[in-house]
């Protein structure tokens, strides 16, 4: 076999402007902008075999997506050496290199040229293309009126017909529908087969499972391990339990509330029938428990819990209602917060925390960006935000197994 | 599928120039894919589509000459319609090539940090997207020269190396503006307010012998070379003409090899500060 891609001692260090680089700054050596180097990748070494495909694993802002970029070429490394050998078709989060104004046929036909094809191959291959991503009449249509789904079929249509040596993938697996992102994967077994040598970025550890052999797993821009995709996704789970940070929905949603604080929560523990749990059985009752202290008067605050899945979607949510007078704490008071759930989640790594928000439900006064991980294990054929215990039968053969303990539909 | 295999290497440090030269030169229908759509998207929502490209630059240069040559009176002969015509139109294809071609990195970020083609492509496009209309007009004005009293004659063979210095100097200058404006949003600004001052400063709309004293002034200044083999070609050549036009294509060289060096050093950076 023949190396498609091979990194040696591979760095990417950005520079983080204090301020913005200006003209007049620049030309005035006393006042150039300060700036702090950032290494978004450091001493990464590997190689991908053509035909081989290869996950990779991290948190956000671990390197990932620069990984990518030096691999599409579009970017250089700062120390080291990237070799890629071949075309290469990248998918860089959703769409390839699209134009706003131009019609889909038009940027299929600008983007297979930059992806390597002549006019005629790409003439050739128009109505597979189109076909493949389901656009039909819209294809004349400028991209910019398509909706997400429609960008994103397009581009993967055209990334896997340029008949790339090496393409490389990140997260488009997680947008599509499921009747697409089906089709999707099995056009990548096919791209598989062929030799094409494919680098897939994903948080969906179910996508890596199924498709690569082989993970990478990386850590603060460092590679962290290389190996088996169980071996990495084991670690990759050791990694969030050790070190859980804050996700980007979390952030999202906690703008909603204005942060005050006024509160802090303390020890927070997932308990189980036998003491702190974190590989949760789906049918077993957890606790969620933890102690918020006030540091000042408060009247009715409102109590919230969440559950995030590994892409930082909320999984489940409840809070007591808004503007419910149930008691008053005083300053320096404690309170003791449970909230008891039954994880019938689909499965996966989640993040459980609390928050305490306002008597009238602006003010946040405390939240918890760390929360606490657990780990539900899949049922095999299920997916989704929950796992409503659902069994599949074909002619009365039972071929998704269901839960225990339900009782036959009349 | 072999034949299209390249291996791409990157390490720290700058491409060599002849590696610069075969990318652009292996994506040369990405560049003219780019410009013809450039062109196409902008008129394609106009109910005169393309048109526009030769009416507003006509519009502008038949103002121009009615506000020189009635109002204020400074030029009385004829044929002074033809000399703002020959002036204008390759003046406004540079100053619209040249404000769009210098920013044209900065504003391609949305297909350049996803798949790579050589960044150098992109300031080049509105110059030759840009082209199309200007060459119609240039036809259109041929055309019409008679009734003003200019008739043509060999002379117009001048019109091919003046289309060529012109392109070359507007890519030249719209490729270093570019890189520049990536590091300096200032850019953008900078070369609106200088093609304001430019345009005066080139004698587009006076003839350079009206210039006096600050005629070596405007020697130096490439577009002074170019508008005058436009003119040579049409409404009659001005002295030192083909001094002027050799000054012309040294500033051209000059930008290019500036440009050069700028992009195989910078090409796979510059993506990293949009």
């Amino acid at each position: 076999m023949t190396t498609a891609i091979a990194l040696e001692g591979v760095g990417k260090r950005y520079w983080k402007f204090e301020e913005q680089a200006m003209l007049m700054r620049s030309l005035l050596p006393s006042a150039r902008p300060r700036r702090s180097e950032l290494w978004a990748l450091r001493d990464v070494s590997f190689s991908v075999e053509q035909g081989e495909t290869v996950g990779i694993l991290g948190r956000n802002g671990s390197g990932k997506t620069t990984l990518l970029r030096l691999l599409a070429g579009v970017t250089r490394p700062s120390e080291g050496r990237v070799r890629v050998v071949g075309t290469v078709a990248p998918l860089i989060s959703v769409g390839v290199g699209f134009r706003r104004e131009m019609s889909g046929r038009e940027n299929v036909y600008l983007n297979g040229m930059i992806l390597g094809l002549t006019k005629t191959e790409i003439e050739a291959r128009l109505d597979d293309i189109v076909s493949f991503a389901e656009l039909g009449d819209f294809i004349d249509t400028p991209v910019k009126f398509y909706s997400s789904g429609m960008f994103l079929r397009l581009g993967f249509s055209v990334a896997v017909h340029t008949d790339p040596e090496v393409l490389l993938i990140d997260e488009v697996l997680a947008v599509g529908d499921v009747a697409f992102r089906a089709k999707c994967v099995e056009r990548m077994r096919l791209i598989q087969e062929s030799g094409t040598a494919i680098v897939l970025v994903s948080h969906s550890l179910d996508a890596v499972r199924g498709l690569c052999r082989r993970a990478l797993l990386l850590r603060r821009g460092v590679l962290d391990f290389d190996g088996e995709t169980e071996g990495a996704i084991d670690r990759y789970h050791e990694q969030l339990s050790a070190e859980p940070g804050e996700s980007e929905e979390t952030a999202r949603t906690e703008r909603r509330h204005v942060f005050v604080g006024g509160a802090t929560i303390l020890d927070r523990a997932l308990v189980g029938p036998d003491g702190p749990a974190h590989y949760l059985d789906r049918d077993a009752p957890v606790e969620f428990r933890a102690r918020v202290r006030f540091e000042q008067p408060t009247a009715d605050p409102v109590f919230g819990f969440q559950i995030l899945s590994e892409e930082g979607s909320v999984a489940y949510g409840c809070h007591t209602e808004v503007g419910l007078h149930h008691r008053s704490f005083a300053a320096g008071e404690e309170a003791d917060v449970r909230i008891r759930f039954v994880p019938r989640l689909a499965g996966g790594s989640y993040r459980a925390m609390c928050s305490v928000v306002s008597a009238n439900g602006r003010g946040l006064l405390a939240d918890d960006h760390r929360g606490v991980v657990f780990f539900v294990d899949r049922r095999p054929g299920v997916y989704g935000a929950a796992d409503l215990g659902g069994s599949l039968t074909v002619d009365g053969i039972e071929l998704i197994a269901t839960l225990d303990g339900d009782r036959p539909c009349a | 599928m072999s034949t299209r295999s390249t291996v791409v290497e990157l390490t720290p440090g700058a491409e060599s120039r002849r590696s610069l030269v075969g990318d652009l030169w292996r994506h040369r229908d990405v560049l003219a894919m780019l410009a013809r759509t450039d062109f196409q998207v902008r008129y394609k929502r106009a109910t005169l589509g393309v048109l526009w490209a030769v009416v507003v630059p006509l519009v502008q240069a038949a103002v121009l000459a009615a506000v020189f040559s009635r109002v204020l009176r400074l030029a009385s002969s004829q044929d002074y319609a033809v000399f703002v015509l020959s002036g204008v139109l390759p003046w406004t294809y540079f100053a619209t090539s040249a404000t769009a071609g210098a920013t044209a990195v900065v504003d391609g970020a949305e297909i350049t940090e996803k798949v790579w083609f050589p960044r150098a492509m992109l300031p080049i496009v509105p110059a030759l997207a840009n082209f199309a209309g200007f060459a119609v007009a240039l036809v259109l004005m041929v055309a019409i020269m008679p009734i003003f009293g200019v008739v043509p004659d060999q002379n117009l063979l001048w019109l091919v190396p003046a289309c060529g210095l012109l392109v070359a100097f507007t890519a030249a200058f719209s490729l270093v503006a570019a890189a520049l404006h990536v590091y300096f949003r200032d850019v953008r600004y900078l070369v609106q307010a200088g093609l304001l001052v430019w345009f005066y400063a080139t004698p587009v709309i006076y003839p350079l012998r009206l210039a006096r004293g600050l005629k070596p002034l405007l020697e130096a200044n490439p577009m002074t070379g170019i508008l005058g083999l436009f003119r040579a070609a049409t409404s009659g050549a001005e002295p030192h003409w083909l001094l002027d036009a050799a000054i012309a294509l040294a500033w051209t060289l000059a930008l290019l090899v500036i440009a050069v060096e700028v992009y195989r050093r910078r090409d796979r950076v510059l993506v990293d500060l949009l």
